[in-house]
């Protein structure tokens, strides 16, 4: 099928684009249109207008600056997976990118515009969780920082504004003592996952100062499994720690039963899931191999 | 708000400009504007990758971008394999799927043999996982892929022998290395390419079916009008499948 007509805009600038975004009537953001192009052919999307970002250079970056690591709206998938800074001190941004859709998809989809899509089996949104990351919007009023927890409000719904657009997001660069990886169960390359688990560790002296844990498609966003979070916070970890989290993790999951799974069977993968990432983010802060608990 | 609009697409090195409507794909504009049907659509959702061209170098799949996207691109399709300059008369992959079966139906075969391009372009020297990742985003129904990684496998090792040959350069026009320095192991004679059909190896389910067509002879199946499904031909259902794309993708669906 046909997507209906629709205006094609093409800004080159950040400002350009916003002020589009303000006068035009019903306008939608196509960035690498990976999930977009479908929508707008299975005619589930119908903009009027459609503000092509993809000429903005400004926002064609991946790098460190002022203590965060930055994604510009317009780094694909690809260029985290080709990425020296990622591979050396991103565990869980490593993990994912080679686990998103295919290679095709990767070499156009934007990071950005899969956190902007908010579809719970996007893998983005749950390491943007666990690593307490940032949304960063530019509008008519100006920048403003929507924290991770505060942007994903039901499927394909955020709480991003009409006439905004995302430039970035941003998480904190990690210490000396911080790791963080993520699992993906799948049921075969390429496809969306039945059930993945980021997870940061940030230890202070062999201590978990500080824990986060996103999880994807097993609710109705991508989700924060807090109670897991908080029985982290403060311990030494072990095999029977990682345990328990992984636990607390699969009972806040949320997930539905579909025809690849059920439910019960999914909460057990968050478990597992949980427990695998946990044991390798607790391996690459550097304090310890935690041994993964037997899981039968 | 129809509007159409002037772009310019480099396709095979070949320049074209066109008018598209700015939801027009570019896997439309380069089948029906362009008339060029190597690139075959399977889905139409962007799981299948029978779409997959490479834009700027890069494998993307066409039916997720629009054509106007792309305009000033530089677009490869399974029509421009034969004319690299690391071609010698078919491309080595086309030769290697050919070699190792890599094909039964064919209707995968054009995306796969876009993705092994773009596969040996970076990693000349691929394992076999690293194959398999780069075809990940292409599905085939009939062979079990097991030969389609074989066919890979061999065209990587043909242009590393080739590169050994000319001295560590591949040739360049195409001309050159008229030998090929491996010559394949399949069970009946090389045969030649030359733009007839009558030049095949002859055997009756073997280099394209019944019909005879090569399914790898672009100016064959460019000279037969009407069909032009180059790599589609494999099937021997050409007509059928240029018929059910007329209707499937028209205006009126
Ligand atoms: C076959 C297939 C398999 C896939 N598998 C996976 C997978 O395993 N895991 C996964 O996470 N994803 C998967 N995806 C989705 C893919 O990651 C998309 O790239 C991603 O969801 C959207 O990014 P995009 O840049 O393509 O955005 P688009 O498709 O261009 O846009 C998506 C949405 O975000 C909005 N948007 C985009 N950029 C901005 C911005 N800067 N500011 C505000 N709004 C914006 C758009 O308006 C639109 O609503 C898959 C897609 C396909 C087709
Ligand atoms: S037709 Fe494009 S991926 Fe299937
Ligand atoms: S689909 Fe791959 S050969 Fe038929």
């Amino acid at each position: 099928m046909k997507s209906a007509p629709f205006e094609h805009h093409e800004p080159d600038t950040v400002d350009e684009a916003v002020s589009l975004l303000e006068s035009l009537d019903d306008p939608t953001i196509l960035a690498g249109g990976q999930s977009l192009v479908p929508m707008l052919r299975f005619r589930l999307a119908n903009p009027d207008v459609v503000v092509d970002i993809n000429g903005i250079d400004s926002l064609d970056y991946l790098r460190e600056e002022d203590g965060s690591l930055r994604l510009g709206a317009l780094a694909r998938h690809a260029d985290v997976e080709d990425s020296d800074l990622i591979d050396g001190e991103y565990g869980s941004f490593a993990d994912a990118a080679p686990l998103v859709a295919d290679p095709q998809i990767r070499n156009r989809g934007t990071v950005v515009g899969s956190v902007a899509q908010a579809d719970p089996k996007g893998d983005w949104g749950s390491i943007l969780l666990a690593h307490e990351g940032e949304v960063i919007a530019t509008g008519p009023d100006g920048d403003r920082a929507i924290p991770a927890d505060e942007f994903f409000l039901l499927p394909y719904d955020t709480t991003l504004g009409e006439q905004e657009l995302i430039t970035e997001i941003r998480v904190p660069a990690p210490g000396p003592n911080e790791g963080s990886a993520y699992h993906k169960l799948k049921r075969k390359t390429g496809d969306y996952a039945m059930a993945g688990v980021g997870a940061r560790l940030v230890f202070d002296d062999g201590v978990i100062e500080s824990a986060g844990i996103g999880m994807t498609a097993v609710d109705i966003t991508n989700a924060r499994a807090t109670d897991a979070e908080e029985h982290l916070e403060g311990e030494r970890p072990s095999p029977d720690l990682f345990a328990k989290a992984g636990e607390l993790a699969a009972e806040q999951s949320n997930p539905e039963s579909d025809e690849h799974g059920g439910a019960d069977y999914k909460e057990r993968m968050v478990d597992v899931l949980a427990q695998r990432a946990l044991s390798d983010a607790a391996e690459r802060a550097g304090t310890v191999t935690v041994e993964r608990r037997v899981t039968q | 708000m129809t509007d159409e609009r002037e772009i310019t697409l480099t396709v095979n090195g070949t320049e074209h400009t066109i008018e598209v409507e700015p939801r027009r794909l570019l896997v439309h504009a380069i089948r029906e504007d362009l008339d060029m049907t190597g690139t075959h659509i399977g889905c139409d959702t962007g799981n299948c990758g029978a779409c997959t061209v490479l834009k700027d170098g890069e494998p993307i799949k066409s039916c997720l971008m629009f054509a106007a996207q792309a305009d000033g691109a530089e677009i490869l399709t399974v029509e421009g394999m034969e004319d690299l300059p690391e071609a010698d008369d078919i491309h080595p992959l086309q030769e290697g799927f050919r070699e190792e079966h890599g094909l039964q139906c064919g209707y995968c075969t054009p995306g796969m043999l876009m993705a092994g391009k773009a596969l040996l372009d970076e990693h000349p020297d691929p394992d076999e996982e690293t194959i398999r990742d780069a075809i990940s985003g292409n599905l085939c129904r009939c062979t079990g892929y097991q030969n389609i990684v074989r066919s890979i496998e061999y065209a990587a090792d043909e242009l590393e022998n080739r590169a050994a040959a000319d001295g560590g350069a591949v040739a360049t026009d195409g001309t050159a290395d008229a030998e090929p320095a491996a010559s394949p192991e399949g069970g009946h004679a090389t045969p030649e390419f030359g733009g007839d059909a009558d030049t095949f190896c002859g055997r009756e389910d073997c280099c394209g079916g019944p019909d005879g067509a090569d399914p790898f002879d672009r100016d064959a199946l460019l000279d037969d009008a009407g069909d032009g499904d180059g790599t589609g031909d494999a099937d021997g259902r050409d007509d059928a499948d240029a018929g059910a794309d007329a209707t499937d993708r028209g205006d009126t669906k």
